[in-house]
């Protein structure tokens, strides 16, 4: 009998222990993966930004003044349009 | 037999007096008494100490959800809500002995003095916002200051990047996020999200240790995807916005449509407004004025007359009409040239309001009623768009003979300029009205068909001679591509007093390219007061630097005979290549 209750009560501490550890284990995680989340989030609206940046950049306007002032560029004129024709 | 009988042990025979076990047992009574009033005292009414404790490790966090983004129809961005710091404190938490540098520090970052900080801190509130919406970086710095119960959380605020250009067409939306104006506000539902909840509990660092269940997810707002095409949508609204600076005009307006499908590809209008500066948003600039206002169409009805008249076979594109001098009771029916004898086909090359008269007083008015009808004028599109009007057409059995003539070449009837390029999606669909579309569709919709497939073949042919010698509108010429239209300019209408005679809306509404129709680009410019006010002269180039564009966007081959313009000596010289 003396040796079950010794069993018994080395059983229960192990548990106390073990329940002390998942507990805190637990939360870690759950801390972690609060941690993550928030990146998670993070990462999203920095690629929300980004896609705006790029949008921002690639405006039409903006191509269209930069191709004219700065790279000096035309649009076709008539007489500097050759047209190719497919072979029917 | 030797039987082992078992002896009774001491302990068993010794007996005790009995009041001892019951001073035990009332003992443990009065223990477990002590233990429930303890529990009743803790659970129950001296409880504030311990839920205030409690309370200060619980929170709810909202979970902000993000408004749906509004796309073009290449998926490029119209408006997208993006994260902007707020800081919010918990008071509470805030330690009293804080740091005199860091708080100063802090209240300069915050852009406030520092009493009203330390007034803001000291209130009794479970949490308060103390700035919103401000700079990332700003809020990094405030996050480095590290002060306990100081948490900075995210706020959406919207964004327009295709600014002015776009900004009748996509709206706006308010502070709350809700939405104002245009597709924002036509579409405020489907965009919305739902925020969501969650308690949690904190721990002493403010990190959220646990969650206390009843977690509710943010729902974010469903993206919505236009038909406007961002590329054909700013290079129409630059073209209009230079008419109406060029002709010192009131306002303007441009409208795109792919009569195929029945999408709008772009919808401008002049004068604008950025969708981005909050503070400016109202007056008259907000109005879509393509969509809500109405204006009487003048010549650029008399297709649709002459097509009805076709289609009912009183006259044919070679019928030669006497066009001279006509009279309808008091008022004389002008021309802007004498006329002798023109052809049907003719009185749309030039734009006889005689000839066109004379041939829509041949006809019932309710076959002209009906045709109005048929083409959507009188009624508001039904494109889910806030404040669209019907415009004005009379019952027929109101008309006189006057209000038929007039109406033929487009006065007494009112329409808007959305409604007028609708109507002519029949020249494209080989006589089938397009059902118009502002988001983008993957199947081309059934239309109804309004004139036969062979009248409009002939009215397409009619208005490439109104682009070419001898027409209203060379102007309207696309290089290397056939296209038609036809020009409107309408004296506005002084109210009661009749017509003005100086004022002047100039329209031109055309197809392209003839060949093979595609689509439909129809422009307004409201009084140009320099430069001329003929609808081919202040309108068509708009129609031509527009269409020249989309068809170029729509990746169109061009149509127009290049080996004649060659040897016309237009074209670059060529060279025949072999594949």
């Amino acid at each position: 009998m003396n040796r079950s209750v010794v069993i018994l009560i080395l059983a229960l501490m192990g548990c106390s222990f073990l329940l002390v550890y998942s507990q805190q284990k637990t939360r870690q995680l759950f801390i972690e993966k609060n941690r993550a989340e928030i990146f998670e989030r993070k990462l999203n609206q920095e690629w929300l930004r980004l896609e705006y940046e790029q949008r921002e950049l690639s405006r039409s306007t903006r191509i269209i003044e930069i191709a004219k002032k700065q790279l000096r560029m035309n649009e076709a004129k008539q007489d500097q349009t050759m047209y190719l024709k497919e072979k029917e | 037999m030797r039987v082992n009988r078992p002896v009774p042990s001491a302990t068993l025979v010794l007996r005790l007096p009995m009041w001892r076990s019951r001073v035990v047992l009332f003992l443990m009574f009065a223990g477990f008494c002590a233990l429930i009033a303890r529990a009743l005292w803790i659970q129950g009414l001296g409880n504030d100490f311990y839920a205030e404790k409690g309370n200060k490790v619980k929170r709810v966090l909202e979970l902000n959800a993000v408004r749906g983004k509004i796309v073009d129809r290449n998926g490029i961005i119209l408006a997208t809500s993006l994260e902007a710091k707020t800081i919010v404190a918990y008071p509470d938490v805030v330690p009293d002995d804080l740091d005199k540098n860091k708080i100063q520090e802090f209240a300069k970052l915050l852009q406030m003095s520092e009493a009203d900080l330390r007034k803001k801190l000291s209130e009794s509130r479970n949490q308060l916002y103390l700035r919103r919406q401000i700079e990332p970086d700003v809020a990094a710095k405030i996050k480095a200051l590290e002060i306990p119960g100081i948490v900075i959380t995210s706020e959406y605020r919207r964004y327009y990047p295709e600014g002015e250009s776009a900004a009748h067409v996509v709206g706006f939306t308010n502070i709350s996020d809700a939405g104002q104006e245009g597709m924002e506000l036509s579409n405020n539902t489907y965009l919305t999200g739902k925020n969501g909840q969650r308690n949690v509990i904190i721990d002493r660092l403010g990190r959220v240790v646990d969650d206390l269940g009843n977690f509710v997810p943010p729902k974010n707002g469903q993206d919505l995807q236009l038909s406007i095409d961002s590329k054909i949508q700013s290079i129409a609204y630059e073209a209009v916005k230079k008419a109406v600076e060029t002709h010192h005009a009131k306002s303007g307006g441009a409208v795109v449509i792919d009569a195929i499908t029945g999408e709008v590809l772009a919808l401008a209008n002049w004068p604008s407004y950025n969708p981005n500066r909050r503070d400016k948003l109202s007056g008259e600039q907000l109005r879509n004025r393509v969509l809500t206002d109405t204006f009487e169409p003048g010549s650029t009805m008399k297709p649709l007359t002459i097509a009805l008249a076709l289609e009912k076979g009183i006259v044919t594109p070679n019928t030669m009409m006497t066009i001279g001098h006509l009279q309808i009771g008091k008022k004389v029916i002008t021309d802007t040239h004498p006329y002798g004898v023109l052809s049907v086909a003719q009185i749309i090359q030039k734009s006889s309001n005689i000839g066109t008269s004379r041939i829509a007083l041949q006809m019932a008015p309710e076959e002209m009623w009906s045709l109005f009808q048929a083409v959507g004028f009188g009624q508001a599109p039904k494109i889910g768009f806030p404040g669209a009007v019907a415009g004005l057409v009379k019952p027929y059995d109101k008309w006189g003979k006057l209000d038929q003539a007039s109406m033929s070449y487009g006065y007494s009837i009112s329409t808007s300029l959305f409604q007028l390029a609708k109507a002519y999606t029949i020249f494209v669909r080989d006589g089938e009205l397009a059902p118009i579309s502002m988001q983008k569709i993957e199947q081309p919709q059934v239309g109804t068909q309004v004139i036969s497939a062979k009248v409009a073949m002939q009215v397409r042919t009619m208005m490439e001679t109104v682009t070419q010698e001898g027409g209203t509108a060379l102007k309207a010429q696309v290089p290397g591509y056939r296209v038609g239209g036809k020009t409107g300019t309408a004296h506005k209408s002084n109210g009661k007093k009749g017509y003005s005679a100086n004022r002047y809306d100039a329209f031109f509404v055309g197809i392209a390219p003839i060949s093979a129709p595609r689509i439909v680009v129809a422009v307004v410019i409201d009084e140009p007061t320099v430069g001329g006010h003929y609808g081919g002269e202040v309108a068509a180039p708009v129609f031509s630097s527009v269409t020249g564009a989309t068809l170029r966007a729509l990746n169109i081959a061009p149509d127009a005979n290049t080996s004649q313009l060659v040897q016309n000596g237009m074209g670059a010289p060529y060279q025949q290549v072999k594949y």
